[in-house]
């Protein structure tokens, strides 16, 4: 069975938001194309996503909704996205894990950025089940062994509430809070995470000793990561007047 | 709570487990009797209390051992493999698994006659399925039968990265490894403590103009000699070998010797050393080579020569090497013939569930999805039940 492909072999990724702001400053004129390349997706919409999850498969016809079999009627007929290569059907695979591989990757090296983190979460667990033997067994159900609670929990205490825009108004840039996605707040944890480590070693430790240090200080709420965000925090809160300059 | 579990997966090992009870449980039982003062450990499908290698039978094969921490540091000074250390110092114990290979030499051990020439073992296996704990299992024996034991840990590093060189004194067309000749004494004298002041030297040595060991002295004395004086610690690694050779099988002799070496291929192999003029040094070449190489000959009785090769460490061998005759070559299998060869292979069923359930016992199974039977189903796939892969993935789950 030939997959279709589209009349030039992919299609692009479309941008509203870039067509607005075009249409605005008038830069629009007829002749401008109305779709803008925006990410490196070559896929004709007509593809669909693949499914990755093995659960999905064994589900038996009888237990499907309507829509659902129309899904299913509709993937048998129409040509699918290959996945890519960083996604698995392993039941121990996780999204989050992956987008702060891809962050930690140089040069497309995923190989060496898994091991480095495999490396982290192995060395996190060791410290922790370590503590875990020695201590008495009173104290064992506070010390937190899991590295992938670890790994979530100082993800998440460092992750801000409220950035900074710069903006101009008058010839002048201010610094105006704004709100963050959560997609944004997210990246810049991790941002600050890996770029700290990178920086504020010494430089013959291991990059796992340097992150695994650094997200079990995250951990317990301490550390220059958390520092930062309550530093960017604190400049938001002294900047609150200028709120009004955000127009979104 | 975990019993019940367990009686729902494991219906084999259940079935082993009641006959345990019924022919070899006598054991578990009278272990169990003796000390009645021990607060009673509920039954575990994967430990055993026999810590003693030499009381251990095929019903306990999976289980895992506990070695007495005095035993790691006398035995052990430089026996155990790195991972399995870094594992031992987060568990705060251990842990040995009992295997088939490790039982079957232990069991040829015990029924040898020690006034013929001494027998060679060698296991062999693909990589990482458990050649060297195997070894370090039956060396475990016979440290604990009070035999006087000769460990090589790894052959491989004699003959690579070598930062000192010297022209040996002895011999000018040999060279001497000071550093690893001084470690190595060092260790031996460890392990071997209460034998270095029975056994008496048969030989005078002369090791400088003005320093020699005289005939009759104990063996302590040339030990220190190697471990004080670096310049000559590979000729005193010479001599001491010489002299256990020819007192280990004389009838008025006190002590068996057991010869452990892993990674045997090296004694075979090529070497990376350079000599100043940047031409490779061959194995011939080296004095401890050399002696090894007359330590392994089964010329000498009153012992066992038990060995392990390993691909990990070699030198210009590939990856997907295992085999004796592939890993030794023509002149190492020719020099070791007749050997018995003893299989290591990766876990059975039954061992790779006693691994599962003592990892997770000891908190290191975390990953919550590593618990479930999908998460069981994929370490197995993706290990294929070799021991040190399941190992290494289970570290970062």
């Amino acid at each position: 069975m030939a997959s279709y492909r589209g009349p030039k072999g992919g299609s692009l990724k479309y941008c509203h938001i870039f067509k607005m702001a075009a249409s605005i400053t008038g830069l629009l004129k007829p002749w401008t194309p109305r779709v803008i390349l925006v990410r490196w997706s070559r896929y004709n919409p007509y593809y669909l996503e693949p499914e990755i999850q093995r659960e999905a498969y064994s589900v038996p016809d009888t237990e499907l909704t309507t829509e659902e079999k129309q899904q299913r009627e509709l993937k048998e007929l129409r040509p699918i996205k290959a996945a890519t290569s960083g996604i698995t059907s392993s039941v121990f695979s996780d999204p989050v894990l992956s987008k702060f591989i891809n962050m930690i990757m140089k040069g497309g090296d995923k190989v060496l950025a898994k091991n480095i983190m495999t490396d982290t979460l192995e060395h996190v667990k060791r410290k922790q089940v370590e503590k875990y033997h020695k201590a008495p067994q009173g104290k064992r159900e506070d010390i937190e062994c899991n590295p992938y609670t670890i790994f979530h929990q100082a993800l998440d205490n460092c992750k801000p509430v409220i950035g900074l825009a710069s903006i101009q108004k008058g010839g002048k840039f201010y610094q105006v809070p704004i709100p963050l996605t959560d997609n944004r707040r997210r990246f810049l944890a991790m941002k600050w995470i890996i770029t700290e480590c990178r920086e504020n070693r010494h430089r013959r430790t291991h990059l796992y000793e340097k992150l695994s240090q650094e997200l079990l200080a995250a951990f317990g709420k301490e550390g220059n990561v958390i520092k930062k965000k309550h530093e960017l925090h604190k400049m938001a809160e002294s900047n609150r007047a200028y709120a009004h300059y955000r127009w979104w | 709570m975990a019993l019940q579990r367990v009686s729902f997966r494991l219906r084999q090992t259940v079935a082993c487990a009641r006959s345990i009870h019924t022919s070899g449980g006598r054991h578990l039982q009278e272990a169990l009797a003796v000390e009645p003062e021990r607060n009673p450990e509920p039954f575990s499908i994967f430990r055993t209390q026999e810590s003693d290698p030499a009381c251990q039978l095929e019903n306990h094969v999976g289980q895992y051992y506990t070695l007495p921490p005095a035993h790691i540091q006398t035995v052990f000074p430089h026996g155990l493999p790195a991972r399995f250390q870094l594992q031992m110092k987060t568990f705060n114990e251990g842990c040995v698994m009992v295997r088939p290979p490790a039982l079957e030499v232990i069991s040829y051990l015990k029924r040898a006659d020690y006034s013929k020439p001494a027998l060679r073992f060698l296991f062999y296996g693909v990589k990482g399925s458990g050649k060297t704990m195997s070894l370090c299992h039956t060396v475990h024996y016979c440290s604990t039968q009070g035999w006087l034991v000769v460990h090589i840990p790894d052959a491989h590093l004699w003959v690579k990265n070598c930062k000192e060189l010297l022209p040996s004194s002895y011999n000018g067309s040999r060279f001497d490894q000071p550093l690893q000749a001084t470690n190595w004494l060092r260790n031996f004298r460890v392990t071997n403590e209460q034998f270095l002041s029975k056994i008496q030297t048969r030989h005078r040595y002369v090791w400088t103009k003005r320093e020699f060991t005289e005939e009759g002295r104990p063996l302590g004395e040339l030990v220190d000699q190697g471990i004080t004086r670096v310049k000559s610690s590979s000729d005193v690694v010479g001599a001491v070998i010489k002299e256990l050779r020819l007192q280990s099988g004389q009838p008025g002799g006190c002590f068996r010797m057991a010869v452990a070496v892993d990674g045997l291929n090296a004694l075979w192999g090529r070497s990376t050393i350079k000599k100043e003029d940047k031409s490779p040094v061959s194995i011939e070449e080296l004095t401890l080579m050399h002696n090894l190489r007359k330590l392994v000959k089964n010329d000498w009785c009153g012992g066992a020569i038990i060995t392990a090769l390993s691909q990990t460490g070699s030198l210009y061998t590939p990856k997907t090497a295992y085999l004796p005759h592939v890993l030794l070559g023509e002149e190492g299998f020719d020099r070791m013939d007749p050997f018995v060869p003893v299989t290591v292979s990766n876990y059975s069923e039954k061992e790779f569930e006693s691994c599962y359930l003592y990892y997770q016992d000891r908190q290191w199974l975390q990953h919550p999805q590593s618990r479930t039977e999908e998460g069981k189903k994929e370490l197995v796939f993706m290990s294929n039940r070799n021991p040190s892969a399941l190992e290494r993935l289970c570290a970062f789950l």
